[in-house]
């Protein structure tokens, strides 16, 4: 490590252009599949048996142009203010936007319709907005955002003001299928619990990391089995059960399913007891037994798991269509524009793995997945390499909201485990969930960033931690 | 296979061949963070090697240990005491934040230097780094394995 | 120090999540490679559906070489499906785009419009060409000319004729009455008048009897019984039931209940042969409660019953009981026990299954798989689908013995009178007629299962009657009728 005896930057600061050679050249790859993606789509639109296929739009190069024009300047934008960021992150995530366009581009646009001063947008219009937005939210946090603080020291206020939203969320909320996930302001409406999750890793990162030595070193026995200790482990279950409880309540299985992976694993993080973590999933399969036999929707999800095929006309169709859809695929899939991915319900939102199952064959899956995978391990590897736990807890959680909600989504598409409505980060037609996932992205390349402000000195441990450890 | 055919089926396998050009351009380097990772923590974190020392006090040639919080200074209660007529009673603290040693001068009379450059404020410093405080001169070295 | 060991749980979890992320990709590998082909040539796949908006379907063609299904253009272009007899209508069924599709349309709706083949390597290289859907035309085992005598012979009544190979499983006739217009359903011209003319019907002309009705069978089910003896040992051909006289006269009373003989049946100690030739309700009573329920359910199971059968088109599961029962085999008792072994308990059969009850006693025991499509020809030639044996219920000599009981039943002199008019002149013909009692007013239905030449069976039929009275009355005659007329027109000579 070289030293500088510059003092630190503050906000924005030292502005010195600094070359980005790694992230252009992955961001050429990109632009170069993105390119072979859109001419594959023209192509198949001249083909007969896409032109027999109800459901095709031909790709607009206008949308395209635009999407590859934001990547370059996100790139611009870290390379000119001279950021040290993660350079892997923002073309991984861009690949996966470009092929969230491609598909987008290729499903018939009338599935979404939004109005906005006169013009009528269709799904491709609407998602590329989203995508945009996304990324630039990204690369603006990634540029500014030069100090944690403003996370760590208000960990109780995070968590307070996500229990409102929530609570707000399902006292106001418009109801949908009954489901009230969705709160609207006039033309705008949103998916709060999206917010809710990155707000909860705020919460435990900042948590854990400054609990840390107790939980791991004490535990609370009970019989033969060591729990975390009861007093600091109060707060954190307390928080994570009512988030959890009030998303049941809404019948939001998947958020609930996803909030308390998060919550195990980033325990298992911070206090590296493996016996926490078996000690939680017992505590799930019990709760999901409980609720199988109590709660009727639960029931009908995990029966359509069990056997799509006992009621293939209602409950089990979209199932079984996604399941045709991944079987028509077979190795290399029927091209970009070659399926039928309109016969699945709601394939735009739960199922566009399916429908990229069908489209790009198992070869595409696998490459979607690696995908996935590497979002994770740089957002893991982010977390590794963080100044102190604070900051590798809170890289951990955000790679693993998005890792683990990829997972549970795609593993209800091929019906490994029962399906549930989140959805499939960048890559699901959806702002909230695209929004908050460019926030995500954006806190962890500013936590990569080599030049940021140093950690806070560790505080020698208080009276009251002196008088509670039993022996060093 | 008609040339249109096999046209369309060219571009779609060229689309999938960029996919995983992607994923290998990422593999080696993922590859070396995980044989990384897996490597064995160190318990110590750093040492202080003292390379000149006029008045004597800490004595020339020494290594003395270095906590998460270290303070230099001529007073007694500093965790080492550098014994130096231009050094001030509080002189400087390094810590260790996380993953890194800084080092920050609490507004000493002298000031303290890093590599010869003066420390304003707090300064992350690496290991093979020279501190100076007054006509004491450390090196930041390595922790033993 | 502890906050180095961070860095350890994050690789222990970013190594789950790898993990976790692999059991994706397998499952992506399940669903994709291992029930791709599978998946793909189910006819609810919607790409099935999607093909039949573009292509011209094969042509499905009889045992003889009559047409029986072929395509017409209509003026806007495109094409539907026209049909060259009624009488087909239960096999074949329809394909239309209002209605979708029915029979062997849909069951073989993948091969039809050409997205599936038989070869999985052409099927995955299929995508890769210009025209990628190869109909298939489909040549059925069935007969055009004895279909239309099966119909005619039911007239106006409802029912069902079964009449297959014994050998090879090969199915010749599958008729059900009432039948309907299939051709007036695919012509989009007719098809509202068409569709409204069966939708609506009260005698459920889309009811395919043959493989979806499920009927009581009375004494046809004897036949079972006989081989669950048999087969499992618990009675031979030579056992007598030294109450047996007595209770014809009297009745055999089981559990306080009394089982009465019906009329006709002298009071005499029987074997076997006999009480088949006379149609002993006591006699098999008797022996089926000497079989106990384990055995006559596990012998009815390995026959077909309790399953959809392994066929070409979609058939209704055959019972011997519901199975609510605690007694063995799932009676509730033995006066249930006693009531299935003469046909009249909680059983209820379909046609089909009964033909292969009979097959399966022309054919030494072995039961054969039920097909109709024996051949696929497409682009890449003809691919031929062989006879398949399911397994082997009996012994030779076992259905030797019920074979001979069987044939007395049909040419012995007292069972002559009841299966009149069963039995081909110059052939030896075995049977067993059966009259299914459904209590309250009204006939029964009638029963009759067989098959001939019985030294050497080249034919197995089952005709029921619905409503038709005794089973000497239409079914026996009715069978007798269409095995002649196999013999003078179809078989080889």
């Amino acid at each position: 490590m070289t030293a500088s005896a510059q003092p630190l930057p503050r906000i924005l600061g030292q502005i010195k252009p600094r070359p980005r050679w790694r992230e252009a050249r992955l961001l050429a790859i990109v632009a170069a599949a993105i390119l072979a993606g859109s001419v594959s789509l023209e192509l198949a639109r001249h083909s007969d048996e896409t032109a027999a296929t109800a459901g095709f739009s031909p790709a607009e190069p206008f949308h395209l142009a635009v999407y590859l024009g934001v990547l370059v300047a996100a790139h611009l934008a870290q390379v000119l203010t001279g950021r040290r960021t993660d350079q892997v992150l923002l073309p991984a995530v861009g690949l996966l936007g470009g092929i969230s366009l491609l598909l987008m581009e290729r499903l018939p646009q009338d599935l979404v319709v939004q109005r906005f001063f006169g013009a009528e947008l269709g799904l491709a219009d609407v998602q590329l907005v989203w995508l945009v937005l996304s990324i630039s939210i990204a690369t603006t946090l990634a540029i500014v955002v030069r100090s944690d603080r403003w996370l760590r020291l208000y960990k109780y206020t995070w968590a307070a003001a996500g229990v409102a939203l929530l609570l707000l969320t399902f006292v106001l909320g418009t109801e949908i299928n009954g489901q009230r996930l969705t709160l609207s302001f006039g033309p705008i409406s949103g998916q709060p619990s999206e917010l809710l999750k990155v707000i909860l890793v705020v919460f435990l990162a900042g948590y854990l990391s400054e609990n840390r030595s107790l939980l791991v070193e004490e535990s609370t026995q009970i019989g033969p089995i060591a729990i975390p200790p009861l007093p600091y482990l109060a707060p954190m279950v307390a928080m994570w059960a009512i988030a959890l409880g009030i998303v049941v309540v809404q019948r939001d299985l998947g958020a609930a399913l996803l909030f308390f992976a998060v919550f195990l694993l980033l325990l298992y993080t911070a206090t590296a007891r493996p016996g926490y973590v078996v000690l939680g999933v017992l505590l799930f399969l019990a709760g999901a037994f409980v609720m199988y036999q109590l709660v009727s929707h639960v029931q009908t999800r995990v029966d359509i798991w069990i056997d799509p095929w006992k009621d293939p006309a209602v409950t089990g169709y979209q199932v079984i269509q996604a399941l045709y859809a991944f079987a028509r695929g077979g190795l290399v899939g029927s091209g970009l524009g070659g399926g039928i991915p309109t016969t699945i319900p709601a394939v735009e939102t739960d199922f566009p793995f399916a429908a990229l199952g069908e489209e790009l064959g198992l070869v595409g899956i696998m490459a979607i997945l690696g995908l996935y995978l590497v979002v994770i391990e740089r957002g893991l590897r982010i977390g590794a390499a963080a100044g102190d736990d604070f900051r590798s807890l809170l890289a951990t959680g955000l790679a693993l909201v998005v890792g683990v909600q990829a997972f549970i989504i795609a593993a209800g598409n091929l019906k490994l485990i029962p399906l549930t409505g989140i959805t499939l980060p960048f890559i699901s037609y959806g702002g909230s969930s695209m929004l908050v996932n460019g926030i995500v992205v954006g806190l962890l390349l500013a936590l990569s960033d080599k030049g940021v402000e140093p950690p806070p000195a560790p505080k020698p441990p208080g009276r009251l931690a002196r008088l509670t450890r039993r022996g060093a | 296979m008609d040339g249109f055919t096999a046209t369309i089926w060219i571009v779609r396998l060229v689309f999938l061949a960029l996919l995983y050009l992607f994923l290998f351009g990422i593999a080696r380097a993922l590859l070396r963070d995980l044989s990384a990772a897996s490597r064995e923590p160190t318990t110590e974190l750093g040492r202080l090697v003292v390379l000149a020392s006029p008045a004597g006090e800490p004595a020339p040639g020494s290594t003395l240990a270095l906590d998460a919080i270290t303070t230099l200074g001529r007073d007694v209660n500093n965790a080492i005491v550098v014994d130096d007529q231009f050094a001030s009673a509080q002189h400087a603290v390094l810590t260790f934040r996380g993953r890194t040693w800084y080092v920050e001068d609490l507004n000493s009379t002298n000031g303290t230097f890093v590599n010869g450059q003066p420390v304003d404020g707090v300064v992350p410093i690496g290991y093979g780094d020279e501190i100076q405080l007054g006509q004491v001169r450390f090196r930041l070295e390595r922790p033993r394995r | 120090m502890a906050q180095r060991s961070v860095a350890r749980s994050i690789a222990h979890v970013g190594l789950a999540l790898t993990l976790a992320f692999g059991v994706l990709a397998a499952g992506a590998g399940y669903w994709q490679v291992v029930r791709s082909e599978e998946l793909s040539r189910a006819p609810e796949n919607p790409a099935v559906a999607v093909a039949a908006a573009s292509v011209v379907r094969g042509e499905i063609i009889d045992r003889h070489g009559n047409v029986l299904a072929t395509n017409a253009k209509y003026a806007k272009g495109g094409s539907y499906r026209v049909y060259n007899d009624r009488a087909i209508a239960p096999v074949v069924g329809y394909a239309s785009r209002q209605h979708g599709s029915a029979g062997l349309e849909l069951s073989f709706g993948a091969e039809l419009t050409g997205l599936s083949d038989s070869d999985p390597i052409r099927n995955a290289l299929r995508k890769f060409q210009a025209d990628p859907y190869d109909p298939q035309t489909l040549t059925l085992s069935l007969s055009l000319t004895l279909q239309r005598a099966a119909i005619r012979g039911l007239g106006e009544d409802s029912g069902a004729v079964v009449m297959l190979d014994p050998r090879s499983g090969e199915v010749l006739v599958l008729a059900s009455t009432p039948y309907y217009d299939s051709s007036a359903i695919a012509n989009p011209d007719t098809e509202k008048d068409g569709w409204a003319a069966v939708a609506d019907n009260p005698a459920q002309p889309l009811l395919t009897r043959p493989t979806q009705g499920r009927y009581t069978p009375g004494s046809i089910f004897k036949v079972v019984t006989a081989i669950a003896g048999l087969g499992s040992g618990s009675i031979e051909p030579t056992t007598t039931f030294p109450n047996q006289a007595a209770a014809e006269k009297n009745g055999l009373v089981v559990s306080g209940f009394r089982i009465k003989e019906h009329p006709g049946v002298a009071a005499k100690t029987l074997k076997l042969v006999g009480a088949m030739e006379v149609s002993s309700n006591i006699w098999f009573a008797l022996a089926g409660l000497k079989t106990g329920g384990d055995n006559l359910t596990e012998y009815a199971e390995q026959l077909g019953f309790g399953a959809s059968l392994p066929f070409d088109l979609p058939t209704a599961p055959s019972q011997v009981t519901d199975g609510k029962g605690s007694a063995p085999g799932g009676f509730k008792d033995d006066v249930e026990l006693a009531s299935a072994a003469f046909g009249q308990g909680k059983t209820f059969v379909t046609p089909l299954q009964m033909a292969l009850v009979a097959a399966t006693v022309a054919n030494n025991g072995e039961l054969m798989r039920p097909r109709l499509v024996t051949e696929l020809t497409g682009k890449a030639g003809t691919r031929k689908i062989a006879p398949e044996s399911i397994r082997r219920v009996i012994s030779q000599a076992d259905a030797d013995a019920i074979t001979a009981a069987m044939l007395q039943a049909v040419e012995g002199p007292l069972g002559r009178q009841f299966t009149t008019g069963a039995k081909v002149p110059g052939i030896p013909t075995a049977g067993k007629s059966g009259t299914a009692e459904l209590g309250g007013s009204g006939e029964p239905h009638s029963w009759f299962i067989g098959f001939a030449p019985a030294n050497d069976p080249q034919i197995a039929i089952a005709v029921l009657v619905e409503r038709g009275g005794r089973g000497g009355a239409r079914a026996a005659p009715l069978a007798g009728s269409l095995m002649k007329a196999y013999f003078d027109t179809v078989a080889p000579k």
